[in-house]
């Protein structure tokens, strides 16, 4: 008996050692890239995802018009994609865009014509069918001059309006017969003309992609992409020390960076977009309302012991309500310097000697709860007491919405011109409460007119100077004060080569092209 | 035993009903808007709205509950509002490797904690009582992520024996060789509990007048002890395993979340994140109807250890 469980055993092991020597050497011909996400995906849908993990995917799979350069998020840096070039009016109210041939989609989804794109635009700018539909109410006509040819007529100029058509959010293209045969279902598997084709999700385990072997730019040199759910940072960390993933998120944290950086075999890439932090103050909640009281809050806010305490890598300061690098970013209105007898003046002056206590609702987020922390310390110093109520990040964000909060630390990246921030965060529609809100938080409205402006002017330097008098304005009524911009932080194998230089990446996560390989 | 088991079934009906009441208002009473999940801070109130309708979370309350109470009796748990895909689809890609890993761990549990329970009752008071005490204390204090990420980094790290990640579609052999920590981490806590256990029924069986007069009728040792003190010592053991049995499928969220291994309990957690109302409901109807069965197989073990238990 006792010889029969050990030849049980003996051949159960033999079995699994012969089983796992059969399946290695599949996946050993082929470039597998592996990366570690922190959740899953919830859907593939370029026109409604918003989850920095189904962007990213999103970013290999799909192609837009023009596109920003592969590793930069600058506007400058844009190129042509699906469009091999395009002619805009002198008004800026008419573009058209002449279309590559034989661009193929994935699978037996056909060949890219302008019908594509007209679809794609339409769904983009339908708030049913699109998250980011509000970004193209300017909008007013998508048609195809021919099968090549896609032109777009505006109510006004748009300012950055390239960017509406490139890689990102609405821009992307999707197959038009692919998208109206899956309807809902298109999210689970969307058709693109990307490097990367979408194969197989797995709940809670991964997404595979293959290569797209008829990607018009070429072959990319990865064949597969293993793309893991692993929530635990740790878990991440240990995974990618034994040599199980590729490519991971990093820690947006200054000590963690310089640990990695020290770590033989890994890159620490940190680039753009930040998430801009700001500290919204409610001008219509009492205290606030009072705008010493809110310049108080500004006077006692120490940003740069913040920013210390964040790292000066990941978090540089910032030093206007439009974040670091924006189109139409301008500081010249000056920051709220450090001063807290001027802040503990003001708030004598306003009626509050003994000092005063604002109710802010904050995140239990790691990217949130320790920053508000610092600035609930800062605050006490001048008599200001920070009545913090902590929640998780969806109830944050619904009473964020409520407004159940006098101060609201948000931190968001949006499309790098002014007027995205200027709109969603300071012009009175975006106000949190009302039919059209988005993320007002503040109340503020005293800059409507310089942002309406700005939307509409063709003239760059006119526009540039109502945008620079709209922060002035924000700036003089203390809606909001700037903190930091936090970085992307992630990390790769010295063996994983993009093929471009990263300094930026719209979708937040690396781009995977057809040039980036991995060494053996 | 049948007609106890189909009334014993028949009585988790209510049960269940009013379970998936209290989830259903309780889920409803938790701030935080699934609309705002899925399209992101960027969303107009325009598209919020839009969604919500959608959704049907637009609905009076009163409907949404008769909607979800008739589509469950009916099999139906409705559709993740997260990622569109049905609830039955998502709890059945999971449920193997809940079932798998908890499984695993309750036998491992078994295999080690019942002996060392056993051999401390059988040596009260000697050195392999105080090792058995000793080693039951360390497993009731380790928290599992803690002992998740030693074992991942001594064995998975710097060995490179195991892999840190769980694969699904690898081999048997990597499937088997992802299973193994997680089930240590796991089991680690329920050997400490069932040791604690075993060793106290022993002790009590022990000092019965039958073991006495097993003893003095000369019956050998190893004999007494299986036929005589262990079977009559199962029970509070068994009691024990159905009710960690039944806990495991929910409490093995850190230890799915360390070894990023599929399982309920992450489901859920990612769910109540995403104020995923669906979902919560069909997960927690599939929690009732495990602890339920558990029950039911329990008080079936109790007959099949000590046939004194008579089922009426």
């Amino acid at each position: 008996m006792t010889l029969r469980w050990k030849e049980a055993l003996f051949a159960g092991a033999i079995a699994i050692a012969a089983d796992a020597a059969i399946a290695a050497p599949v996946l050993a011909e082929q470039k597998v890239l592996r990366v570690g996400m922190g959740a899953d995906i919830s859907g593939l849908d370029p026109h409604r995802a918003s989850l920095t993990t189904d962007k990213g995917p999103i970013g290999w799979m799909f192609n837009a018009l023009v596109r920003f350069a592969p590793g930069s998020a600058d506007p400058k840096d844009i190129e042509p994609d699906l469009a091999e070039s395009w002619t805009g009016s002198d008004n800026g109210t008419e573009w058209t865009f002449k279309l590559r041939k034989d661009v193929k989609f994935h699978g037996d989804w056909g060949v890219l014509t302008a019908d594509d794109v007209v679809y794609s635009l339409n769904r983009a700018k339908d708030p049913k069918r699109s998250t980011f539909a509000s970004a193209y109410s300017a909008f007013k006509t998508i048609e195809a001059v021919d099968p090549l040819t896609v032109r777009i007529e505006l109510e006004h100029p748009v300012p950055g309006f390239l960017g509406l058509v490139a890689n990102y959010h609405g821009g992307n293209i999707v197959s038009k017969k692919a998208a109206e045969a899956k309807g809902a279902d298109f999210a689970k598997a969307p058709i693109g003309t990307g490097p990367f084709r979408f194969v197989e999700y797995v709940t809670q385990q991964h997404a595979i992609f293959l290569k797209h072997e008829g990607y018009f730019r070429g072959a990319p040199k990865i064949d597969r992409i293993e793309y893991r759910f692993i929530p635990s940072e740790t878990s991440r960390e240990l995974a990618f020390s034994s040599g199980e993933l590729d490519l991971t998120w990093g820690r947006r944290e200054q000590r963690w960076i310089e640990r990695w950086n020290k770590r033989e075999g890994s890159i620490i890439d940190v680039y753009q977009p930040g998430e801009y932090r700001t500290i919204h103050l409610n001008t219509t909640m009492a205290p606030l309302n009072d705008r010493r009281v809110r310049e108080a809050v500004a006077h006692a806010i120490n940003v740069d012991e913040i920013v210390t305490f964040i790292g000066k890598d990941v978090g540089p300061k910032g030093c206007s309500v439009v974040p670091t690098g924006y189109l139409g970013e301008d500081c010249s209105a000056g920051e709220y310097a450090y001063d807290l007898k001027k802040a503990k003046a003001l708030l004598t002056e306003a009626g509050f000697a003994n000092g005063v206590t604002i109710k802010s609702v904050v995140s239990n987020s790691n990217a949130q709860l320790p920053v508000m922390q610092v600035i609930q310390g800062q605050l006490a110093k001048a008599g200001i007491k920070l009545d913090m109520q902590v929640v998780d990040h969806p109830t944050y964000q619904e009473l964020s919405r409520k407004d159940a909060s006098g101060m609201i630390f948000y931190g968001a990246a949006r499309f790098p011109v002014a007027d995205t921030f200027l709109s969603e965060f300071f012009h009175s529609s975006a106000i949190v409460g009302t039919p059209t809100a988005i993320t007002n938080f503040s109340h503020c409205a005293v800059a409507d007119k310089q942002i309406d402006a700005a939307r509409s002017e063709g003239d760059p330097k006119k526009q540039m100077a109502y945008w620079v008098e709209a922060q002035r304005l924000i700036h003089q009524e203390v809606c909001a004060v700037p903190l930091f911009n936090l970085m992307q932080v992630f990390l790769r194998s010295d063996k994983l080569d993009y093929g471009y230089k990263l300094t930026g990446a719209l979708n937040l996560v690396p781009p995977i092209t057809e040039l980036t390989d991995l060494k053996k | 035993m049948t007609a106890y088991v189909i009334r014993r079934l028949l009585l988790a009906i209510p049960t269940l009903l009013m379970m998936l009441t209290m989830i259903f208002v309780l889920v409803r009473l938790v701030p935080g808007d699934p609309a705002i999940t899925i399209l992101g801070d960027q969303a107009s109130e325009q598209a919020l709205r839009s969604l919500r309708a959608e959704l049907g979370l637009d609905q009076p309350i009163y409907v949404q509950y008769v909607d979800f109470v008739f589509n469950a009796v009916t099999g139906d748990f409705g559709r993740s509002l997260f990622t569109g895909r049905t609830v039955l689809e998502e709890v059945l890609v999971v449920l193997p490797f809940t079932l798998e890993l908890t499984a695993a761990s309750v036998l491992l549990a078994t295999l080690l904690g019942l002996p060392l329970g056993t051999v401390a009752a059988l040596y009260r008071n000697l050195w392999p009582d105080y090792v058995s005490r000793v080693v039951s204390m360390i497993g009731l204090s380790l928290p599992s992520f803690v002992v998740g990420i030693l074992l991942l980094l001594a064995l998975a790290v710097n060995l490179g024996w195991l892999p840190v990640i769980t694969k699904n579609g690898g081999s048997v052999g990597d499937h088997v060789r992802s299973l193994v920590l997680p089930t240590f981490t796991l089991g680690i806590t329920m050997t400490a509990l069932i040791a604690r256990v075993a060793r106290s029924s022993m002790l009590n069986v022990l000092s019965e007048d039958y073991i006495r007069t097993a003893r003095a009728k000369g019956i050998p040792p190893a004999r007494l002890i299986r036929r005589h003190a262990l079977r009559n010592a199962m029970i509070p053991v068994v009691t024990v395993v159905g009710l960690y049995f039944g806990t495991l499928i929910g409490n093995s969220v850190l230890t799915e979340i360390v070894f990023s291994r599929p399982g309920l309990g992450k489901l859920i957690v990612g769910a109540l994140n995403a104020r995923d109302y669906t979902m919560l409901q069909g997960l927690m109807v599939v929690f009732a109807a495990f602890v339920i069965l558990v029950n039911v197989f329990t008080d079936i073990a109790y007959g099949l250890v000590d046939p004194r238990v008579k089922y009426s």
